[in-house]
């Protein structure tokens, strides 16, 4: 469904002539004079026709939704998941602007902490002399003291700051609402020089949105863990198997010497 | 008369001489039909009530329970079946008790009269427009004892504004009516069916019957509490209304017998001013008369009736709720001089012979 489609065409929306001409109850200067302007006093007989018009004009324009389904703006969610349909202004998480190469240009200038309301945005940061420019440590920004203002965007003069629509950001505790922007979201080196594989590697390294199931990293780490449990747990079946087959040779070898009525002392 | 009408009761008393035990099963039976009937329209009208109301306002109603949510009233049901059923501390206990069955009797003695079909009709009196609007007023004594006696004063104010506001629209409501009693010239409904068979009193009476199908209409509408005059419950002022205090199966009684009394105007308009079970017809237009005839009365009778409530649900779902003094004014100055000239105008119509199809 096209986006326009969700908008009423917009001759059932406007229905001029059932809305009273303004004009006929403001005097001069825009000033209420008189009676009570929503009350018509031209005339009994006119207010009703008037008033049936109108409950008609309204009927017109309810029954135009009932008639027409691609009116229904109701989005059933967790099935659309994938064609879920968002407003483009809609604020649901603060996000920072990259360029193609994956820099942002914030320089620190704390104008969108200074601006903030509510002391939603924290900002750490070092002086850099040999350069003198700014280093920023960390863009911290909290969730659940955010009123969504949007003042941080506007006042920011590098637009570095947009608001984003991945809107599904409940978590289980209150900490996790603290968003570190500036922040590579993927496993650290360390963590990724365990896994052997390049091709894992590069997709550890794939920036991803939060909500899309436990990190990778971790299920690699699992999987590999997994296989070698079970390498080492085939080796030990082979190595359990030959002993057996050398145990039961050896007693094949040694079952003409073997006394008869062993079995009933056991 | 071509149609013939034999009611429930009638088959009920043709079995009594022979068996009386027969004739109580069939009481019985028919009791059992009947209940059925209400929790099945009841839960239907909800339904259609919820996806209609949806659908006005650009919205989808419930999609979960069932295709597109059919199972979500029974749902419902269940739910309030299980819940607890609360009498608050303060209140007058038997009172309480009392309000829900009350309005729902008042509901279920009306649904007596009430011509279906030919065939289908629990009693035919020969005062029946009489009886319905004496038994319906039996609905405003639930609703001002549920609001007196749960002790609460929204549920009061509620109640009060209800009880003045039923008790008000009685009397356009009935003058409406009577104007049809005075074109068929009968207070049995079936009669005022019958009376019909040349063509639907809302054309047949000139201007007459239009414009007391439409305080018919409006008064019956505010007379069940239906949202241009939802004072009564006024959910954004009084929360609930007189039913506030009210939870699980006697919740469930108010809210049924509201639903069921949209069906009761439903059914009321239509068998008095749209014909009822009658098939559409123009005077002795023979042809056009006997092609009408193929659809069974039943049919005909369902058929106006659901036009009737989906006309009301559009009413609910379109219209801003009046003011109590609006209300006041609507009824007292507006339609009550309507009804009176348009009641005269009838008779001067009916006394000389001045209307379609006149015998």
């Amino acid at each position: 469904m096209p986006a326009d489609s969700v908008l009423p065409p917009a001759e059932s929306v406007a229905t001029p002539e059932v809305l009273p001409p303004p004009e006929k109850h403001v005097g001069v200067g825009g000033a209420i004079h008189g009676a009570v302007p929503w009350i018509d006093k031209s005339g009994a007989v006119g207010g009703v026709f008037r008033a049936i018009r109108s409950l008609f004009g309204g009927m017109k324009i309810t029954g135009g939704y009932l008639m027409r389904p691609s009116t229904v703006v109701t989005q059933q969610y967790p099935e659309n998941r994938e064609t879920l349909k968002l407003p483009d202004r809609f604020r649901a998480q603060l996000a920072f602007n990259h360029d193609d190469n994956g820099y942002h240009k914030c320089t620190l200038c704390r104008i969108c902490e200074e601006a903030c309301p509510n002391v939603s945005i924290i900002i750490t940061g070092r002086e850099k002399p040999a350069v003198s420019k700014k280093e920023l440590d960390s863009f911290v920004w909290r969730l659940d003291s955010c009123t969504f203002c949007n003042t941080c965007v506007i006042v920011c003069p590098f637009n570095v700051l947009r608001f984003d629509g991945t809107f599904e950001s409940s978590v289980y505790d209150r900490r996790l609402l603290s968003y570190t922007l500036n922040q590579y979201a993927g496993p650290v080196a360390s963590v990724l020089e365990k896994l052997e594989d390049p091709e894992a590697r590069k997709a550890a390294m794939e920036a991803r949105d939060p909500y899309s199931g436990a990190a990778i990293i971790a299920a690699l780490v699992e999987k590999q863990k997994a296989t070698k449990i079970a390498e080492r747990a085939a080796r030990e079946a082979a190595k359990a198997a030959r002993v057996a087959a050398k145990a039961a040779a050896a007693a094949a070898a040694a079952q003409p010497e073997a006394p008869p009525e062993a079995e009933n002392v056991g | 008369m071509s149609w013939p009408v034999k009611t429930i009761a009638e088959r009920t008393g043709d079995l009594l001489p022979g068996s009386p035990w027969t004739a109580s099963v069939y009481v019985l039976l028919t009791i059992l039909a009947v209940t059925a009937f209400m929790t099945v329209t009841g839960l239907v009208l909800i339904y259609a009530e919820r996806k209609i109301a949806a659908h006005f306002q650009c919205r989808l109603g419930p999609m979960r329970v069932g295709w597109h949510g059919v199972l979500q009233t029974i749902a419902d049901a269940l739910k309030l079946l299980l819940k607890e059923d609360i009498v608050p501390r303060d209140a007058d206990a038997l009172l309480h008790i009392l309000a829900p069955v009350l309005s729902f009797a008042g509901m279920l003695l009306v649904m007596i009269a009430l011509p279906m079909s030919p065939s289908l009709q629990v009693a035919d009196m020969n005062i029946g427009v009489l009886y319905v609007t004496a038994v319906s007023g039996l609905g405003v004594l639930g609703i001002l004892l549920g609001g007196w006696s749960s002790n609460n004063k929204w549920s009061l104010l509620g109640a009060m504004r209800a009880g003045a506001q039923i008790i008000s629209y009685e009397v356009s409501a009935t003058l409406a009516l009577l104007v049809v009693v005075l074109f068929s010239g009968t207070l049995q409904l079936s009669g005022i069916v019958q009376s019909q068979e040349a063509g639907w009193w809302i054309w047949r009476a000139h201007g007459c019957g239009i414009v007391a199908f439409a305080i018919f209409l409006i008064a019956g509408t505010a007379e069940i509490n239906r949202t241009p005059f939802d004072l009564a419950e006024g959910e954004s002022e009084l929360t609930a209304g007189f039913h506030t205090e009210y939870s699980g199966l006697r919740f469930s009684f108010f809210f049924l017998s509201e639903f069921l009394n949209m069906f009761v105007l439903a059914a009321m308009t239509s068998t008095l001013f749209l014909g009822g079970w009658m098939p559409l017809h123009i005077g002795h237009f023979a042809v056009f008369n006997g092609v009408m005839d193929i659809i069974p009365p039943g049919l005909w009778f369902t058929l106006k009736t659901t036009a009737m409530i989906f006309l009301i649900m559009w009413f609910r779902w379109t219209f801003p709720r009046l003011r109590v003094d609006q209300l006041m004014r609507l009824e007292w100055k507006i339609l009550l001089p309507i009804g009176f000239v348009n009641l005269f105008v009838s008779a001067a119509c009916v006394v000389t012979g001045c209307y379609f199809f006149a015998r």
